[in-house]
């Protein structure tokens, strides 16, 4: 699984144990997220406190890939795919924390709805079938990663829009439950940002997957937006 | 003949020849024929050895490429390539078929196996493994296991090298819900990983620690006030006559509520270790549905109307107390759970000529997603409605597990607000008709 032809063997070790570190730090969201919706369906409120309180361990990973990217940066100056695998990588732990804070965020909510002793919870069952599709795409990002897939990244950033979809009839849902009685507004509008946040993790794993797909093919952009790449050259050109 | 004795005698032929030509003609003649004769023979052995070579070079790209055919000499080290290729092709095939066979019994195993070398990368794995851990085996070949298999309680298991115990994954990819991974040392330095489909075996769990939690919950609950109000008397709190005989009465209560509870879950143990099938006793159904009514009219206290509704003739083979004891848990829950003033009616008929015995009422209603969940032991709707009611949560099991010993099943039908219909079916082979019936 070579990158590419290096003089120096150690800096491919860098590189490969960076990766690990990327993807441990991928399994622990995946984990974070699969594990806040599925407590928030069967109001399990110790394991909604343990998530809350595990997102420090997210945070603690992107800070250190974070810095050990910037030190291999300094040290190696590295050029073409290996610059775009760094950029890539310190984009991707970007999106990875977010998606660790909308584990929290759900685990937070979650557990404000199950205070309040709110009975009939609305759209559970939908969320937990959006949560799904929204970890399916966060664990088909990180494979293609592993994989160095762009095509399996592609296909994520068409599968979004499930994602949106779903969102948007929760949404109307929860419409229709607020016209009919007044008093569910409240817990409608916690469901409604649960609901925001399980849509946000399916952008974060196409963000993902956008980054995935530069690392692997650099100047190809066919799945790629116009300033996406934009972006993706300037860093290139900066450093380089 | 010694393998010297051809070539020699050859040799002597062509000499004796050229000498008889060279006495016989002239000697020029004698001596050119001996050439032509010894260049003739060192053509020949070039041009083998020729073909030798490219044999050899050809034989190296392509399979099957015939070992060439000449004579004399030639052919003898010709014939024992060819037997040499030919033996080693038979042990090349001998081994692949085994390294095939090998292959084929991993392939059957039930069980996911993953092959690690030293640095925990994927050197092979089975198709079982695919499917639990959406590992590849041609392309992921050579990727780190913890690449593809990201749970930070496997990494955690990885860095300790295998030496606790096996690694529980709970959100594995659908449709396998819960795996569990154990790592075995193998050869020198490679590691085994084994996954294993152990969603079946949790849900089980899962279901064995609900009912031991629910035993223990509605056994307690009873037993505290029984307590409590002993506890009061022992430390000799002063309670007049009045309060003494409502206390006595609540006691009393709570006590024949967990003798209906331990009742049930023998009733329950019974039926499920109960091998033999039921009694085949004549059950008098109009009769059966007549007891019933009145049962039901005591339990409700005027509380409800109770009618028979449609009631066929005849009566259905099965073993009585079970057939009774089922269809009258149905008649009470539908005291129970209807609100005062509610229509009871039970029902006997034949419907596709099967008899059915039905419960209606027009109370509350099922909300559609608990129907399914009903007959589970212990399962409640509404919580704080139901331990009011005095019923035990497992009288819906002990129907279904009644019906099912009679090949019988259990429809419910309910709409909120409008009331429910609870249907036990019985097969038609039970059904002994005094009339033949549509």
């Amino acid at each position: 699984m070579a990158i590419s032809d290096h003089s120096s063997r150690r800096f491919d070790e860098e590189l490969d144990e960076l990766r690990t570190r990327v993807l441990q730090m991928g399994g622990l969201v995946e984990q974070q997220i699969h594990g806040a919706i599925e407590a928030f369906g069967v109001g399990n409120f110790e394991q909604l406190e343990q998530i809350e309180n595990d997102d420090h361990r997210v945070n603690a990973h992107e800070v250190g890939i974070d810095e050990a990217c910037a030190l291999i940066i300094a040290r190696r100056q590295p050029a073409a795919v290996d610059l775009r695998m760094l950029m890539g990588i310190s984009k991707i732990v970007t999106d990875l924390e977010r998606c660790g804070d909308k584990a929290a965020k759900i685990a937070r909510k979650a557990k404000g709805i199950f205070d309040h002793e709110m009975r009939r919870v609305p759209c559970i069952s939908d969320i937990r079938e959006m949560g799904e599709i929204a970890v399916s795409l966060l664990r088909a990002a990180l494979d293609a990663f592993a994989r160095q897939d762009a095509v399996g990244a592609a296909a994520i950033v068409r599968d979004d829009v499930a994602i949106d979809e779903k969102f948007q009839a929760i949404t109307r849902q929860l419409i229709t439950f607020m016209m009919e009685d007044p008093r569910t507004i409240s817990v409608a509008l916690e469901i409604l940002f649960i609901a925001k946040a399980v849509e946000r993790v399916g952008d974060h794993a196409k963000n993902i997957a956008e980054q995935i797909i530069y690392i692997a093919r650099g100047t190809d952009v066919r799945h790629v937006t116009w300033d996406q790449l934009e972006r993706d050259a300037k860093g290139e050109g900066e450093s380089a | 003949m010694p393998f010297w004795a051809g070539p020699l005698l050859r040799i002597l032929i062509l000499v004796v020849t050229a000498l008889a030509v060279g006495v016989f003609v002239d000697d020029a003649t004698g001596w050119a024929l001996l050439a032509a004769g010894l260049a003739a023979g060192y053509a020949h052995h070039l041009i083998q050895l020729g073909r030798l070579t490219r044999w050899l070079d050809r034989t190296r790209w392509e399979k099957a490429v015939d070992v060439p055919q000449s004579s004399g000499e030639w052919d003898n080290a010709f014939a024992a390539l060819y037997r040499m290729r030919r033996e080693e092709q038979a042990g090349r095939e001998r081994l692949s078929d085994s390294l095939e066979r090998l292959s084929q019994a991993a392939e059957a195993l039930p069980d996911g196996i993953v092959l690690l070398d030293t640095m925990m990368r994927i050197e092979w794995c089975n198709s079982m493994a695919t499917r639990h851990l959406g590992i590849d085996a041609v392309r992921d070949r050579g990727m780190p296991i913890t690449h593809l298999v990201r749970e930070p309680a496997f990494a955690a298991y990885v860095k300790e090298a295998g030496n606790v115990d096996p690694v529980v994954l709970k959100n594995a990819s659908p449709p396998v819900r819960t795996l569990s991974l154990s790592m075995i040392p193998f050869a020198e330095s490679g590691r085994l990983l084994i996954s294993r489909d152990i969603t079946a075996i949790e849900l089980a769990d899962t279901v064995r620690r609900d009912f031991v939690a629910n035993v223990s919950h509605e056994l307690r609950t009873p037993l505290t006030v029984i307590v409590g109000f002993l506890e009061g008397l022992a430390a000799g709190n002063v309670v007049d006559m009045p309060g003494l005989a409502r206390q006595h009465a609540l006691m009393h209560e709570q006590a024949l509520r967990m003798e209906r509870l331990v009742e049930d879950l023998l009733t329950l143990s019974r039926l499920e270790n109960d091998t033999e099938p039921p009694r085949e006793d004549a059950v008098d159904m109009p009769g059966l549905l007549e007891s019933l009514r009145e049962e039901a009219s005591a339990l409700s206290g005027g509380k409800h109307r109770v009618e028979l509704g449609e009631v066929s003739a005849g009566s259905v083979r099965g073993s009585a107390d079970e057939l009774r004891s089922a269809f009258g848990n149905l008649a009470s829950n539908a005291v129970r759970y209807t609100p005062e003033g509610g229509k009871l009616v039970f029902n006997w008929r034949i419907e596709d000529g099967c008899p059915v015995f039905s419960v209606e009422d027009n109370g509350i209603g099922i909300p559609p997603e608990h129907i399914p969940r009903l007959t589970e032991r212990f399962y409640r709707v509404d919580n704080g409605r139901s331990t009011a009611t005095g019923g035990t949560g497992l009288g819906l099991a002990i129907v279904k597990h009644v019906l099912a010993r009679h090949q019988g099943w259990l429809t419910i039908r309910s709409e909120i607000g409008r009331g429910s219909v609870f249907s036990a079916h019985l097969p038609r082979q039970r059904l002994v008709a005094t009339h033949p019936c549509a």
